[in-house]
């Protein structure tokens, strides 16, 4: 209060140095809300008088000549201008909110640059994005927002991990960006999404900064808090939203099934099937009754913030329930958060920052992947078959025809019991101490601490000799203790020399340890064979002699990093900065324990130079460029030493004897990953600001690959049970690509406003070595079949491996034309599958395959859209992606199984089709993996559209609140997509075997209502 | 003074922070709960441990029966396609080639068993204790098993002693002659027997019996007849070792670890598991493999139609051979005696199946996934087997013809249950009939295919084999490349 007299008397003084001066004074609110804003800095332009609005926005500034002009400025908000004509106290200012100013400060990691600043590749999504796209996990709103990002879903079901892709897959190990949540390591997709202020998302070698872990790119997460001076603000937000599948395959009904079948039959020389093929009509849908329709989804969120002078609070807390769309609450999530944000000054020098979140959820799954799921099931089950018998129980579904594998989906859905519950606290605290003038000493502690529970519970069951039958109950519990704790400290020292150098040098330390444990067993004959009795403690009867059904483990990881950044610029027009990382890490072992990670970055701010003078055209133009080295250790533990974790179990005396065994072959000279980014960058903005245009060219190069399992000589012992290769530093993969993204914004008047975005990457995946070893396999496709995957010299990773096709024998004579395709298990008949003879030795074998597609896209894109007209607003997010390839392996290989429609446009006769080979019971060669697997998966998802509808603030200020909005929306409205499978944009996120689909869950299509309401 | 306090205690949390991390001794901690396998071997137990670790591939071996039952003209493929199992199909139909990932979970999983067994032989030095020579004659019978069917298979082998291959040795140690290979096994082999117990402190252990059955059939394979007659002898004349009165019992539950069981691989079927890992089961997977497809039925359940019998080998058994019935499941017979069963005909159905190893009905406590886990032990060296080679050692030796005849007729009579099909023929003529002996006892067991190749006649019997290459399989084409060229093919591949 003290300084406020002060400016008082000093700016009384100074009215006596004008001779014609006037008093103004009003009340300064945000446009969109309506609400005063506290804290506005009021400035009269060119001298040094300027005064703040107070708790209630309200200002006074007196003695001001007519015709200066007086400037409101307030950190997220547009200056806004004023010229003093004379006295006048009862001025309403509105600011308009303005997250894309050029003055925005962005988070780069230990400390934040000025947007006009930064020289790294560096995207932002804000709060208003998340807050239109209503994404139950974060991942989802950098789908389509942010260029170089591309988000796969490895299943729709609810709770169901999300894989991060920044600009590519570099390694055939784990490809997952470094997650960094108010400068601490945390987990993307256990936030609650309201509470997040901004995403920011370092592509290149600006996130060096993060040394040892930055190489596969850097997300950091900036939590909201509460603003200074503001009045208590309590925000909440709540939607409900009916889900239905995205899609259904066209699968084929009783009698298509039964015709086809006996064609089939016919054609391998068996009997008929289904000799009368009249009235057995549509038959079952499957798909129609696993799918549920209206399946709720419920979300709330409630939080105050608000802030005196010295301190601000930020206090939330939410709740998502969404059941899936196939079992419903079979397939639930559940998740509380909860969150406390403390900021305070405790003195000048002394700044206390604090946060601190809980989380639960609860999940429950059905099984996914692969040729036991239920989805699966529901596609290959015949439509010959009913769900329920005559005494409404589930129908056993026969062996013959179907294989032991394949179950009535509905009753698989009833018999999943399993349950999963998960709680993690995790939060900082962070000290900021100026110790001298331009230097400030921050130190933080960040934590996590989760504790996770499963349960999953085998019921004595019959399906009818299939190998889900359970003839004795038992119950699997575990228990996991999983902590980290990081602890920061750094200075940072700001200095100006003279009027045109900037310098700021950051120095610091971090250390960084995970440890936790997991303790596993099982327990067997649970009471009346029931989930309500399922529970170890229940549980009286003991495995079979030798057989230890208990397990557990221990882990203690630890990182120690230094590192140092200095900025410097020129009159904020030419940029430099330089990083160096230290690391060291329990990953390797002694002697490579430490790596060393330089950086640097340039930038030259163009439209500074004042070739453009004052042009309207060109607002800004920034070329920037970064070029250098990050690192990845994210491998498993110890794997420089030898340890005795195989498995050693045989028999003796008709019982199980354990013994040891070494487990994983140890290299004991692991060493770092290192990825060497190159990237340049244009960064420009024309026509009045409206038009920002973002482009960079990149290329990552990912060296010494650290290769998980590296395929070894099996004289190693590497076949043994428990053992497995070494991994070993080996290989080089290159992403290279180009990002562009455009936004243009416009106020057309003060009723209608739009913006839109569009954005695109392009990516070439090239693998540039493979370290002595040929090719390095994975996946898997059929039964039994060589995996269909391979990282290779020359060719994307993870490209599929297998034969190029060339249409369909018409007849004998093409069959007899051409090479023999006998090696492949059977010779041709008219109406098989044609295969490319590649080699041209005359005959097709192994050595004709190919390189048949890869599920890598070449673009993705997003476009999105807003408008606000009056009290609506409207917006559209959408999301492309173009030449990725997905391998079809969701259909049953059995004889009796169904087919998707496009059997019926199969070979029958000459000339009938040159695309579907002939269905037959004998054997062919058509199952074989071939390019007739490998799909265009190229898709354009309208991943959400928005309506809302915002109350006047007048009539809402009447009825107690700020802001009320209501809306209306639509996620996963539709795809569309040539690919014939559930889910074109899915992926088990394997580098090697990724992009098969073993029969996806499918996302929900989700119709929301929902409302916003500010007090 | 506040500004003190302040700066007291940024200067304290600076200075225990730096003092905390600054060290790379942050880094250097001990792994919990670890034992490190090069600082092992420290009493008798962890030997013991280590040679369970030794015993568990043979477990593995199926694929060797399974396969190299299908190799042999006794059985077709089969499958639910003529695409499932490549690797199997084109082992079956003579076209394989250095690219099969069966053959090289075959080498792979001899190979653990040769380095497992070396790990206790790499460090047999550090502990005594008493019994420890029974400790390394196990292991070292263990290693001649797995070089045993190495060199069957794949002929010379790389070999490193007692030491342990480590990653590179695939590019500097050359592959041994079949010769030495060889002279391995039977220098441990000819160790095991002199150490070995007579009698197995437990059932499955190697014995000294074993011991020497596996050295007679090492030299018979060389053609060592003589070495093998003496061998052979010396085991049946102080032979704990009967053959089993009704043929039929020794392949059910109850004739495990019978009289005749000379060497037996173990398996139970109280421990589940899936097709991700087979090295891990704890079943005979070749069992479940056999299986008639979705058999629904008596006595027997049901598995994947591989390894299915063909007309000619069951048109080999002669008239009044009670072992017929028991080697080969005949299921339009079988349908017939017992309405209502039922299985569904895959790929090569030739109607029959190998009944020795097919799947029989289990417990209820029987672990998933049942064809996985069938607990049938595989008697991978009967004494019946061992008359038998005896009787061609002492033959093809020229030693002692009446003697090779009696073995010969001691395994017919229990077959016909009768002395009217005894053999009374000698020289060359004796040997094809102990041949074709050999081939109809054994039939289902895996030994044909080897038989043949070791005897020349494969290529007379098996379509498509071919005479210098298939005598042997392809070296795995991924270790040719992992060995750079250290390593040549086979010829032919």
């Amino acid at each position: 209060m003290k300084s406020n007299y002060l400016l008082i008397i000093f700016l009384l003084l100074s009215t006596f140095g004008f001779a014609q001066s006037y008093d103004i004074g009003g009340v300064v609110k945000e446009t969109t809300s309506g609400l005063p804003i506290p804290g506005v800095n009021i400035q009269i332009k060119n001298a040094p008088k300027s005064t703040v609005t107070d708790f209630d926005g309200n200002f006074t500034l007196k003695g001001v000549s007519s015709g200066t002009t007086v400037v409101f400025s307030y950190v997220g908000y547009k200056n806004f201008e004023y010229k003093v004509t004379g006295t006048k106290t009862d001025l309403s200012i509105s600011l308009q909110e303005d997250s894309k100013q050029l003055d925005e400060v962005v988070i780069i990691g230990y400390g934040s640059q000025k947007k006009r600043e930064v020289t790294g590749a560096v995207s932002v999504v804000d709060t208003k994005t998340l807050e239109i796209l209503k994404p139950v996990k974060i991942e989802q709103a950098l789908q389509g927002t942010v260029s170089g990002v591309n988000v796969t879903t490895t299943s729709g079901s609810p709770g169901a991990g999300l894989d991060i892709r920044i600009r590519g897959i570099a390694t055939n190990g784990d490809n997952r960006p470094l997650t960094i949540i108010d400068g601490y390591v945390g987990e993307l997709g256990l936030l609650n999404p309201n509470d997040v202020e901004s995403i920011t998302v370092l592509k290149d070698a600006q996130a060096a900064i993060y040394g040892s872990t930055g190489a596969n790119g850097v997300i950091l997460i900036t939590t909201k808090m509460g603003k200074k001076n503001a009045k208590a603000k309590i925000s909440f937000n709540s939607y409900t939203g009916f889900q239905e599948t995205s899609r259904k395959l066209s699968t084929l009904d009783a009698t298509e099934y039964a015709l086809l079948l006996n064609e089939s039959y016919a054609n391998g020389g068996k009997s008929l099937p289904f000799p009368v093929v009249s009235g057995l009509g549509k038959g079952t849908n499957w798909q129609n009754e696993i799918f549920s329709k209206s399946v709720p989804i419920i979300s709330h969120d409630l939080s105050f913030t608000g802030g005196s002078e010295k301190v601000t609070y930020a206090v939330s807390g939410s709740h998502l329930d969404q059941e899936g769309i196939v079992g419903e609450a079979k397939s639930g999530f559940l998740r509380n958060t909860a969150r406390i944000s403390l900021g305070a000054d405790i003195s000048d020098k002394l700044k206390l920052k604090t946060n601190v979140i809980y989380t639960y959820f609860n999940r429950k799954t059905l099984p996914e992947g692969g040729n036991a799921s239920v989805v699966m099931n529901a596609v290959n089950a015949p439509s010959t078959l009913s769900p329920y018998d005559a005494n409404g129980d589930y129908t056993l579904f026969p062996l013959s025809g179907l294989g032991n594998e394949m179950i009535n989906p509905l009753a698989q859905t009833a018999n999943s019991y399993n349950d999963y519950n998960f709680k993690k606290l995790s939060g900082n605290f962070g000290l900021d101490y100026k110790l001298f003038k331009g230097f400030v000493v921050t130190s933080t502690i960040g934590f996590n601490t989760s504790n996770s529970e499963s349960k999953s519970f085998a019921k004595i069951l019959n399906y009818g000799g299939k190998v889900f039958d359970v003839t004795r109950s038992s119950v699997s519990q575990s228990a996991v203790n999983n902590n980290d704790y990081s602890f920061d400290i750094y200075g940072t020292y700001t200095k100006k020399f003279g009027d045109n150098h900037n310098l700021v040098a950051t120095i610091g330390n971090t250390i960084f340890k995970e440890y936790g444990n997991g303790l596993f067993a099982t327990g067997y004959d649970v009471p009346n064979n029931s989930w309500e009795f399922a529970d170890i403690s229940l549980t009286r009867g003991a495995p079979a002699a030798g057989i230890i059904p208990v397990g557990s483990y221990v882990f203690d990881e630890r990182k120690l990093s230094y590192f140092g950044r200095v900025q410097y610029d020129f009159k904020g027009k030419y940029l430099l900065s330089a990083m160096l990382r230290r690391d060291s890490s329990t990953k390797f072992g002694p002697g490579n324990k430490v790596g060393y990670f330089p950086s640097f970055t340039a930038g030259w701010v163009i439209s500074d130079e004042g070739f453009y003078g004052e042009s309207k055209l060109v607002n800004f133009m920034k070329l920037r460029a970064s070029y250098g080295t990050l690192g990845n250790d994210r491998i498993g533990n110890n794997g420089y030493i030898s340890q005795l974790s195989g498995e050693a179990t045989y028999v003796f005396d008709g019982a199980l004897v354990n013994g040891v065994a070494t487990g994983q072959i140890p290299n004991p000279d692991l060493k770092w990953e290192e990825a060497k980014k190159f990237d340049v960058g244009l960064d420009l903005k024309l026509f009045n600001n409206n038009v920002n245009i973002i482009a960079d060219y990149f290329i990552d190069t990912r060296a010494d690959l650290l290769i998980l399992n590296i395929p070894t000589s099996g004289i190693n012992g590497t076949g043994a049970p428990g053992a497995s290769s070494p991994t070993v530093n080996g290989g080089t993969v290159r992403n290279s690509g180009f990002e562009f993204s455009v936004d243009y914004k416009n106020k057309f008047s003060e009723n209608f406003s739009m913006s839109v975005g569009y954005n695109v990457t392009l990516l070439k995946n090239e693998t540039l070595s493979t370290n002595g070893v040929p090719f390095i396999s994975g996946g898997s496709f059929g039964i039994s079949q060589l995996p269909p995957a391979r990282m290779e010299v020359g060719l994307p990773i993870g490209y599929f491996y297998g034969y190029k096709t060339d249409g369909i024998f018409q007849n004998q004579a093409e069959v007899e034309a051409h090479p023999s395709q006998i090696a492949l298990g059977a010779g041709a008949a008219p109406g098989d599958i044609r295969f490319v003879d590649i080699n041209g030795d005359g005959v097709i074998n192994v050595n004709d395959k190919t390189n048949i597609g890869d599920p890598i896209p070449a673009a993705t894109m997003g476009f999105n859209l807003q408008f606000n007209y009056k009290a609506l607003d409207f917006s559209m997010y959408t999301f492309a992606s173009v030449g990725n390839d997905m391998v079809r392996n969701y259909e049953s290989i059995y004889d009796d199984a169904n087919h998707l429609d496009y059997v019926l446009d199969r070979w029958t006769g000459e000339g009938t089709s040159n695309s579907v080979p002939r269905v037959t019971t004998a054997a062919t060669t058509n199952k074989v993996f071939s390019d007739y697997f490998v799909e265009d998966a190229s898709f354009i998802r309208i991943q959400n559209i928005q309506l809302g509808y915002t109350l006047n603030s007048n009539i809402a200020e009447k009825i107690g609140m700020s802001k009320f909005r209501l809306y209306t929306g639509v996620n996963n409205l539709y795809t569309f997509t040539k690919y014939r499978g559930f889910d074109p944009g899915a992926s088990n996120g394997a580098p090697i075997g990724g992009g098969i689909d073993d029969g996806f869950y499918p996302i929900p299509r989700t119709y929301m209502i929902g409302l916003n309401i500010n007090f | 003074m506040k500004k003190y306090i302040y700066i007291t205690i940024a200067t304290l949390t600076m200075v225990s922070a730096l003092t905390v991390s600054c060290s790379d001794d942050f880094v250097d901690r001990p792994v919990e709960y670890s034992i490190d396998s090069e600082n092992y071997f420290n009493s008798k137990s962890e030997y013991d441990k280590a040679l369970i670790g030794a015993y568990d591939l043979l477990q593995s071996s199926f694929i060797n029966v399974l396969m190299g039952e299908i190799a042999s003209d006794n059985t077709l493929c089969g499958g639910n396609s003529p695409t499932d199992v490549p690797g199997y199909q084109q082992v079956d139909d003579m076209i394989h080639t250095p690219v099969n990932a069966n053959l090289k979970q075959l080498w792979d999983w001899m190979f653990a068993g040769v380095q497992r067994a070396n790990y206790i032989l790499e460090f047999k030095d550090k502990t005594d204790f008493v019994g420890k020579n029974q400790v390394i004659a196990e292991a070292r019978f263990l290693r001649a098993y797995y070089h045993f069917e190495l060199v069957k298979w794949f002929g010379g082998i790389p070999m490193n002693g007692d030491k342990r291959f480590t990653p590179g040795d695939e590019k500097t140690i050359p592959r041994s002659s079949a010769e030495e290979v060889y002279a391995s096994i039977e220098a441990d082999l000819i160790f095991a027997s002199e150490n070995l117990s007579a009698t197995p402190s437990q059932a499955g252990r190697a014995t000294k019996g074993a011991a020497l059955a596996l050295l007679g059939k090492a030299y018979l394979y060389q053609d060592k007849f003589t070495l093998a007659a003496t061998t052979f002898e010396s085991l049946i004349s102080n032979s704990p070792y009967s053959l089993v009165t009704d043929y039929d019992t020794i392949f059910e539950m109850a004739g495990e670890n019978g009289p005749e069981s000379v060497f037996e691989i173990q398996y139970t079927d109280v421990e589940g598991g899936d097709y991700g890992n087979l090295q891990y089961l704890e079943g005979n997977v070749a069992v479940g493999f056999n299986g008639p497809n979705s058999y629904v039925g008596p006595f027997f359940t049901s598995g994947n139609n591989f390894n299915l019998p063909t007309q000619k080998i069951v048109d080999a058994f002669e008239a009044g051979d009670n072992r017929e019935a028991v080697a080969i499941l005949d299921m339009t017979a079988w349908i017939a005696a017992n309405p209502g069963t039922s299985y569904t005909k895959q790929n090569e159905d030739t109607g029959y199946f190998n009944r020795k190893y097919i799947p029989r009905i289990r417990s209820a406590n029987a672990a998933l996934d049942l064809k996985l886990t069938n607990p049938n032990n595989y008697r991978a060296i009967r004494y019946a087997d061992v008359l038998l080679m005896a009787a061609e050692a002492f033959n093809r030796s020229g030693l002692d013809d009446t003697k090779a005849r009696g073995y010969l007729n001691q395994v017919r009579r229990r077959a016909f249950g009768d002395t009217n099909h005894d053999v009374s023929a000698s020289g060359a003529a004796l040997t094809d009939f102990i041949w074709a002996e050999r081939r109809v006892e054994l039939v289902g067991e895996g030994h044909r295919f080897f038989d043949l190749v070791r005897t020349g006649k494969a290529a007379q019997e098996i379509d498509g084999f071919t005479a210098g290459k298939n005598e042997l399989f392809p070296i795995p084409i991924e270790e040719i490349q992992f060995a750079n060229g250290n390593w040549a093919q086979n010829p032919g591949y």
